[in-house]
């Protein structure tokens, strides 16, 4: 459970972490605009590629190249510079095509929706049952702060759903189902939600279902389906790495009276505390958009996130200063925690304290 | 303003689906740029021909905009954007050459003096070399010549005769008959911007009378006074052209004033790129909203975010402690200093993020 840290502790934690932020905002330059230049670069050609490729997909081998190409591009463009740039990692660069406020993705959630659910409630909010509605995205139960109910016993299927259909479910995150069920908010309060939200929606579906396979008239089965499985690659990769971000064994999570009037200094230890990371190669890190730095990210959520790799040795270093834990780990072990936590707590209280009980 | 859509309504709207974009043409950009910097559509592409010394701190660059660019009137300026360091940046210039260069090869050329402690005319004197593609936008301003042939009289100072030698080329082209006095203030004979052109318009064109006063070399009578204008024939008939640093406008504009000149007489246009306020000013200042229109005082370090809601604007805003960008919005002019990390920005055009940007001097925030 989180460290008990004193209020100067977390002004010295706030102090250490800036220290490392300064020092970084003041290096960016060149080198950060070569790199995402250069991702844009490799996103445009898997994505042409993928197109090109797709129509010729009655050849099994270039089916799959097709596929590849348009499911990597996805993600890539999602995760490191969607993604990215939204959180302003790159506006110091001037440049209006990775402008935060005007970027728009290749998925269907909005870009003015993910601005708001993510980049704000998410990151400022982390892990607070009740306010960050991220943490489980309000169909899985992941701690004991929520009380347990039958139907959570199903809960596996609403997380295969989820992951099938992620950028669905993203995109209709800020509709805030929940709260209409529990009748706190109307269907007519997000009337203009919905609105952008059909009108994005549309658009991807036409692009990628509709118009490319219109265009390739003779194959369009093909094509069909070679879209359909990019979208779910995409969705089943990015849906996977964002819960191995929060929903590890070992990420906390936080009430709403603990952050009250919380310091800069606390902000920070539940964003440290609140988040996992996992290891990997280079090109691991580059197509989980560096969100295998979760850690990291959290911490300085707008710096170029190719930097989170060179600054982890001494955010580790930070935490073990103020005896907090660093989590990480491998993929695989990572997201192993995640499908048990999903397990663990579809369960009822007293099953689930016996199983872990006897684990102990 | 950059971008250029030039393409049919409905292929738009189709871009628009594919790429989600309101510049569907931009989005091959990052690899047009590999195969032909000039195809890109993201902004007009120009290439630099050619790098000339016109004084020891003034230089001319002859560029080659795309066919895209669709020209200028004389006395006209230009964005130009550059990218220094990872950052881009733009700025205002006057393009120094007449329209007919551009009918004739194709190319304008920016006459740039490198302003002391200004960071981009220095990084232009020290990095561009020919063959180097910048950006450039459509020509804007509205310093025109006359219609009809009536007496000119033009003020100019240091670099402010650029947009000066663009109207006179192209009034001696056009054969004006009316008389042109051009008076001219540098500090010194070698400060003189355009000496081959001015010296040879003289000589051949008869309209044209030209003093150049220099300040430093003659002393204080050089400085424009009451003398100089006594000296323009027919002065209260002219039209006045005024282009040169603050000073030298305040003082043209008062003395013109004094001679009976009327205000609509006169013309003046824009000089030099903003400076970068004394890091010693103290915060806050007079903020001004563009697209509202609106100004406001700010004191002390209240952050735009909360000045611009005291003035009853309702930006978009989230975490409020600079975390989540959703404020994040153009700054087009004036200083800021950045609440997180104390450093002061830049005096140009930017993006800031309001809830931790506190305006050091007068800003303006296109909100």
């Amino acid at each position: 459970m989180t460290q008990q840290l004193t209020q100067q502790q977390l002004d010295e934690l706030a102090n250490d972490l800036d220290a490392i932020r300064d020092e970084v905002r003041a290096d960016l330059g060149e080198r950060d605009a070569r790199y995402i230049r250069r991702i844009i670069r490799l996103h445009r050609t898997l994505e042409v590629g993928g197109r090109v490729l797709m129509p010729f997909g009655f050849i099994p081998p270039v089916f799959v190249a097709g596929v590849a190409s348009l499911g990597l591009a996805k993600i890539i463009e999602n995760m490191e510079i969607g993604h990215n740039v939204m959180h302003g990692q790159y506006d110091w660069m001037n440049d209006p095509s990775l402008h935060s406020q005007t970027y728009e993705w290749d998925t269907v959630c909005t870009g003015d929706s993910w601005r708001q659910t993510h980049n704000y409630e998410h990151h400022t909010y982390t892990n607070v049952i009740g306010k960050d509605r991220d943490y489980g995205y309000a169909v899985l139960r992941l701690s004991d702060d929520e009380k347990w109910h039958p139907l959570h016993l199903l809960q596996f299927i609403n997380y295969v759903m989820l992951t099938v259909f992620f950028q669905w479910g993203v995109g209709l995150h800020e509709l805030e189902s929940e709260r209409i069920r529990r009748r706190e908010i109307k269907l007519s309060d997000k009337k203009g939600f919905l609105k952008d939200f059909f009108r994005k929606g549309g658009r991807q579906a036409f692009k990628d279902y509709v118009f490319f396979p219109l265009l390739t008239f003779p194959v369009f089965p093909i094509v069909l389906a070679g879209n359909v499985c990019a979208n779910l690659i995409r969705n089943l990769w990015s849906s996977t790495v964002i819960f191995c971000g929060h929903f590890t064994e070992d990420a906390e999570t936080f009430t709403e009276a603990s952050i009250e009037g919380e310091s800069r200094g606390h902000w920070y230890l539940r964003q440290l505390t609140g988040s996992s990371n996992f290891t990997g190669s280079k090109w691991v890190h580059i197509l989980s958009g560096h969100l295998s730095h979760q850690i990291e990210h959290h911490v300085f959520p707008d710096i170029p996130a190719h930097r989170y790799r060179e600054i982890a040795p001494r955010v580790e270093a930070i935490c073990h200063k103020y005896g907090l834990k660093y989590n990480t780990g491998s993929f695989g072990k990572q997201y192993w925690t995640v499908l048990k936590r999903i397990g663990h707590y579809s369960l009822p209280d007293r099953v689930r304290m016996k199983l872990e009980a006897q684990a102990a | 303003m950059l971008s250029t859509r030039n393409t049919h309504a409905s292929l738009r709207w189709l871009g628009k689906q594919l790429f989600n974009r309101e510049d569907p043409g931009a989005f091959f950009d990052p690899l047009l740029a590999v195969l032909n910097p000039m195809w890109v559509r993201g902004f007009v592409p120009a290439r630099l021909l050619e790098v000339t010394d016109e004084t020891a701190d003034t230089r001319s660059f002859r560029l080659r905009p795309s066919p895209r660019w669709k020209g200028f009137r004389a006395g006209q300026h230009i964005n130009i954007i550059l990218e220094a360091d990872g950052v881009r940046h733009h700025r205002t210039f006057t393009v120094a050459s007449a329209p007919r260069q551009w009918d004739t090869d194709s190319t304008i050329t920016l006459t740039v003096k490198r302003h002391p402690g200004g960071r981009m005319t220095n990084w232009m004197h020290d990095h561009l070399t020919p063959g180097t593609i910048v950006g450039i936008s459509q020509a804007f301003g509205d310093f025109d010549l006359p219609e009809a042939d009536v007496p000119l009289l033009y003020i100019a100072g240091g670099s402010g005769i650029t947009p000066v030698l663009s109207h006179l080329m192209t009034l001696a082209d056009r054969d004006f008959r009316a008389p042109v006095t051009l008076l001219y203030y540098v500090r010194t004979q070698a400060d003189v911007i355009g000496a081959e052109i001015l010296y040879a318009l003289a000589a051949r064109w008869p309209a044209l009378t030209l003093h150049v006063y220099r300040t430093e070399e003659e002393g204080k009578t050089a400085f424009l006074n009451e003398s100089h204008l006594d000296t323009v024939p027919g002065l209260r008939a002219r039209q006045v052209y005024l282009c040169g640093p603050k000073g030298l406008m305040d003082l043209a504009g008062d003395l013109l004033l004094s001679f009976g000149i009327k205000d609509n007489q006169i013309q003046t246009t824009f000089f030099s790129a903003p400076s970068a306020v004394p890091a010693d000013t103290p915060l806050g200042g007079a903020v001004t909203f563009g697209r509202s229109d609106k100004t406001v005082d700010a004191e002390g370090d209240a952050p735009l975010l909360e000045i611009a809601e005291a003035a009853d604007l309702k930006p978009a805003f989230g975490c409020r402690m600079g975390i989540c960008h959703q404020c994040s919005c153009r700054k087009t002019e004036g200083t800021v200093v950045n609440r997180l990390t104390g450093k002061a920005s830049g005096p140009g055009e930017e993006t800031i993020q309001l809830c931790i940007s506190v305006p050091q001097g007068p800003v303006t925030v296109d909100l």
